[in-house]
């Protein structure tokens, strides 16, 4: 399940595994994630020009796409 | 391996059975000097005798230095990398084995084998190329000096092989038109390798064009 997968991913990067929560809205086509760290951790997840975020994105992507959907991760702030 | 010289090939030849006590048909020849007709005399030929004398039965244990396996350089790390890799894979739902592929000083090759490597790998590398960033920030936590290299099927030298091949065939374009070429967006190791491949191709230069990570390369005649 994307869930898993992105916090599996998220809480081996992160300072504080425990505060990381991910919500998860399901949609006809797509799967929305909202994806929420401790404020310090934020940057993490990010990395430098959103690198990190779009790795993660493009993993979940790679996931996703095995069930013909498609999943979009948003990280809150 | 054994080289003799006769004033014929055949001479030669003889020279080579009766020394080493073979058949004919138990070695190959190769002439290294062919005979030349001098001006004053003919000159011997030299010939090479190729034959099985125990000494091409040790396997290549090393086909390249790069797939040289050394010993572990941290052997925990290694093993907490090789799970984290394979939880992912696990968790994106496709079935497949990560494995060491290569050790090289601070450098660590991870070989990921499964049935679904096309979507692992993705288009132009990019699924690979995420779970090698994520692996190498994951890696960075444990040792900063670590670096990770995530393969599939052989795609990164492949990938490589065939950026060059591109590279020198468009240098080449360029070279005969005059006009140059702008290649897709590449990123900075990609680049590299285009930079360093066409360096010493003549007539030629590679100059970065854009912004970011992804910038692109012109090949353009070389002004004088």
């Amino acid at each position: 399940m994307e869930k898993d997968l992105v916090e599996y991913i998220v809480k081996s990067l992160v300072d504080a595994p425990d505060e990381v929560s991910i919500n998860v809205i399901e949609g006809e086509k797509s799967t929305i994630l909202e994806l929420k760290v401790a404020s310090e951790d934020v940057g993490k997840v990010i990395g430098k020009q959103g690198r990190i975020a779009k790795a993660i994105r493009t993993i979940l992507s790679a996931s996703a796409t095995k069930d013909g959907k498609r999943a979009v991760l948003e990280i809150l702030d | 391996m054994k080289e003799f010289e006769g004033r014929t090939e055949q001479e030669a030849i003889a020279k080579a059975i009766e020394e080493l006590h073979i058949e004919r048909e138990d070695f190959d020849v190769e002439i290294v000097e062919p005979v030349r007709k001098g001006l004053f005399k003919k000159s011997n030929v030299k010939i090479r005798i190729h034959f099985d004398d125990g000494s091409n039965l040790e396997p290549d244990t090393f086909e390249d230095d790069e797939r040289e396996l050394e010993q572990p350089i941290n052997s925990e790390l290694e093993d907490k990398l090789l799970a984290f890799v394979a939880t992912i894979l696990e968790k994106m739902g496709y079935e497949g084995s990560v494995s060491i592929g290569f050790r090289k000083e601070r450098k660590l090759g991870l070989n990921i084998e499964s049935n679904n490597s096309n979507i692992i790998i993705g288009r132009k590398g990019k699924n690979l190329d995420a779970i090698q960033l994520i692996a190498n920030v994951y890696a960075g936590q444990l040792d900063p000096d670590m670096k990770v290299i995530v393969d599939s099927e052989n795609y990164r030298m492949r990938h490589e092989e065939q950026l060059i091949r591109m590279a020198f065939k468009t240098a080449e374009q360029v070279r005969k038109s005059g006009r140059s070429k702008l290649l897709e967006p590449m990123n900075p190791y990609e680049r590299r390798l285009v930079h360093t491949a066409l360096n010493d191709f003549g007539g030629v230069e590679t100059k970065s064009e854009g912004d970011g990570l992804y910038k692109q390369i012109r090949i353009s005649n070389e002004r004088n």
